[in-house]
């Protein structure tokens, strides 16, 4: 229930609290034991960010998975590897064009974003993504020129221009960049006192997974819309499996030590995000399905490949959502805080 | 060249610190009478909160917010002694701890949060532009965004500020001299610890057992945010007034968390590394 009057009961928790009955007995405190607070009040603030914050911190992921992932491909692949792949700086380029605008329109004041790049402060998680953001949007657009230089997609003295950038060293730069990109939006959620961001380490690590397979997979995507060889296809799944893998291991051993205050993904209402759509569709299907295309040919594995990519992306999106939505109910949890905060 | 940079940056030199100023809030002292949050919304044209009734005893403020600097709680306990019952009532004008080690002004990316010469912790209007990282980022639930449709500092972060404009006027802070009982006291933060010890001691010494200190440098709450320059004589837990046990600086843990994210990183790179290698023969 919304009011219109600007001030009121703002960020009571949905249903309010209803007072302790008398038949409670104990009431508050009175040494009943067991961790009982003021009322059912929440301890910390629910977070004011709203879907801005995970369509970006997906689309973000993506784009810097999808550089990492061609970068590699361009120093270790062969010589079909490095020319598919290298479709992942458009991947990149075009997935954080983006980012910068639905981050400002989540400020309170877009009108200030600058204020960001005022300080270098990378004790704060937010200060250190704005600064990479910054810094690797126009390495992927610089590595994607040079890509379309390379082949034959600019011409005349764009071209010249877009050849004029050095390649291994905005790979190196850009997948620096891109892998904290990746890494640091687990991180910033942990760095609260929301109970599902923090009680447990591994966000960081779970995000950072996330973005890895679905940069990976918008590179097979692409790789398979343009009709790649069957065994580029064949490594890029391999890949992509093993990021999905790491996801699956890491989101688990999250899951576990989160315990009790995992309540509010796993068991609410955004269970069937999490589960069907981050878990299963996110990380299930697509092994499943790389694992059927594997040994196929052509046509198959294209589509195949196409279906698990496609998976892989939309169930990273839910996965970033579901924790995101999650985390806001999460923070009025008031035992889950106490438990958060104990000695 | 510094001192050029910062004539073209219009930087100004800080003000020389002072002595550090705080709250010392005895609830023991408290009658609710919430002429605290009354001056406090006052001297700080603070906007009203609505007339919503929660049904919780006599608070009908519910918690600090942006608007809210103040918060009066009502927390009512019975308790069986044998065929009757036992009440007590305890009152408590919750406020901005002002952390020693404060994890908004850390998560701040702005820069807006600042620490005062009187070191307090406070948000510049002028330089914050509501990112909300500072507002899970609070142990305590007290720093806000001001909602975009609001008719206050739309958008930005606000909390208790311990009165600077007053303070640069050696004036109290409004609450603190609204206050009819003393359960409110401001002062230099040494000062008020040592009067803090002092008052446990006569409260022990008259019996009640289950007061407590909670903010001082000794204490288990101290030990992630620091002493808190506005700390409390509590008569029960600290669960029971809201307060975690020992409050999290989400900056201790920070570094595990980047190295679980860089394993999972690295692992990426090395399987990439391998899985092309495998198709160049």
């Amino acid at each position: 229930m919304k009011s219109n009057t600007p001030h009121l009961r703002k960020n009571l928790p949905a249903a309010l609290p209803k007072s302790p009955s008398p038949a409670r007995g104990g009431g508050q405190g009175g040494g009943s034991g067991g961790t009982q607070g003021y009322y059912d009040y929440p301890v910390v603030r629910r977070p004011v960010w709203t879907w801005e914050v995970p369509a970006y911190f997906w689309l973000g992921g993506l784009g810097a998975g999808a550089f990492v992932t061609a970068s590699l491909a361009q120093t270790f692949g062969s010589a079909d590897d490095r020319r598919i792949a290298a479709d992942g700086f458009y991947v990149a380029a075009a997935a954080l064009v983006p980012c910068a605008p639905l981050l400002i329109a989540d400020l309170g004041r877009p009108d200030r974003f600058h204020h960001m790049l005022r300080i270098f402060k990378p004790l704060s998680p937010m200060n250190l993504g704005a600064w990479t953001l910054t810094g690797l949007t126009p390495l992927a657009f610089a590595r994607g020129a040079s890509h379309a230089a390379d082949t034959g997609l600019f011409h005349g003295p764009l071209r010249a221009i877009a050849q004029l950038v050095p390649r291994r060293l905005t790979e190196v730069l850009g997948s620096f960049l891109s892998l904290t990109l990746a890494g640091y939006s687990g991180v910033l959620l942990g760095a609260t006192n929301v109970p599902l961001w923090a009680k447990s380490k591994l966000l960081g690590g779970v995000f950072m997974a996330s973005a890895l397979s679905s940069g990976s997979a918008a590179v097979t995507l692409q790789a398979a819309r343009r009709g790649a060889p069957a065994a580029t296809l064949h490594r890029l799944a391999r890949l992509e499996s093993a990021a999905s893998l790491g996801e699956m291991a890491i989101l688990t051993g999250y899951l576990v030590q989160s315990g009790k205050a995992a309540r509010p993904l796993t068991t609410s209402r955004f269970a069937p995000p999490f589960w069907l759509g981050a878990v299963f569709a996110g990380g299930l299907l697509p092994l499943l399905l790389h694992g059927v295309a594997r040994g196929g040919h052509g046509r198959t594995v294209r589509s195949l490949s196409t279906a698990a990519a496609m998976c892989t992306m939309i169930g990273s999106l839910a996965l970033r959502w579901s924790i995101f939505e999650a985390g806001k109910d999460s923070s009025e949890d008031q035992s889950a805080s106490f438990d958060l905060s104990k000695a | 060249m510094i001192d050029g940079y910062k004539r073209l940056m219009n930087l100004e030199e800080p003000p020389p610190p002072k002595k550090a100023k705080g709250f010392f809030t005895d609830t023991s002292l408290c009658i609710g009478c919430k002429a605290c949050e009354v001056a406090c919304k006052q001297w700080n044209q603070l906007p009203a909160d609505g007339f919503a009734i929660t049904g919780n005893s006599y608070d009908n403020t519910g918690h600090l917010g942006a608007t809210t600097w103040r918060h009066v709680q009502f927390i009512e306990q019975a308790k069986a002694n044998g065929s009757r019952q036992e009440q007590r009532w305890l009152m408590m004008s919750d406020v901005c701890k002002h952390c020693a080690n404060a994890a908004c002004l850390e998560a701040c990316p702005t820069g807006a949060l600042v620490r005062t010469e009187f070191d307090t912790v406070y948000v510049q209007q002028d330089i914050c532009n509501g990112c909300g990282f500072c507002v899970p980022a609070c142990p305590f639930g007290v720093i806000d965004r001001v909602p975009k449709e609001s008719t206050f500092e739309v958008g930005t972060a606000h909390k208790c500020t311990l009165c600077y404009d007053r303070l640069k006027d050696d004036m109290t802070p409004a609450c603190a001299k609204s206050c009819p009982t003393a359960s409110i006291q401001f002062g230099d933060v040494e000062e008020l610890q040592q009067r803090a010890r002092q008052r446990l001691g006569e409260l022990k010494a008259r019996g009640e057992s289950t007061a407590r200190l909670y903010g001082m440098p000794e204490g288990k709450e101290a030990a992630e945010v620091g002493p808190l320059h506005a700390f409390f004589l509590l008569l029960d837990k600290p669960e029971a007034y809201n307060l975690p046990e020992v409050p999290r600086l989400p900056r201790k843990t920070m570094a595990e968390r980047y190295g679980w994210s860089a394993a999972v990183g690295i692992g990426f790179a090395m399987v990439a590394a391998l899985v092309f290698r495998g198709g160049r023969q």
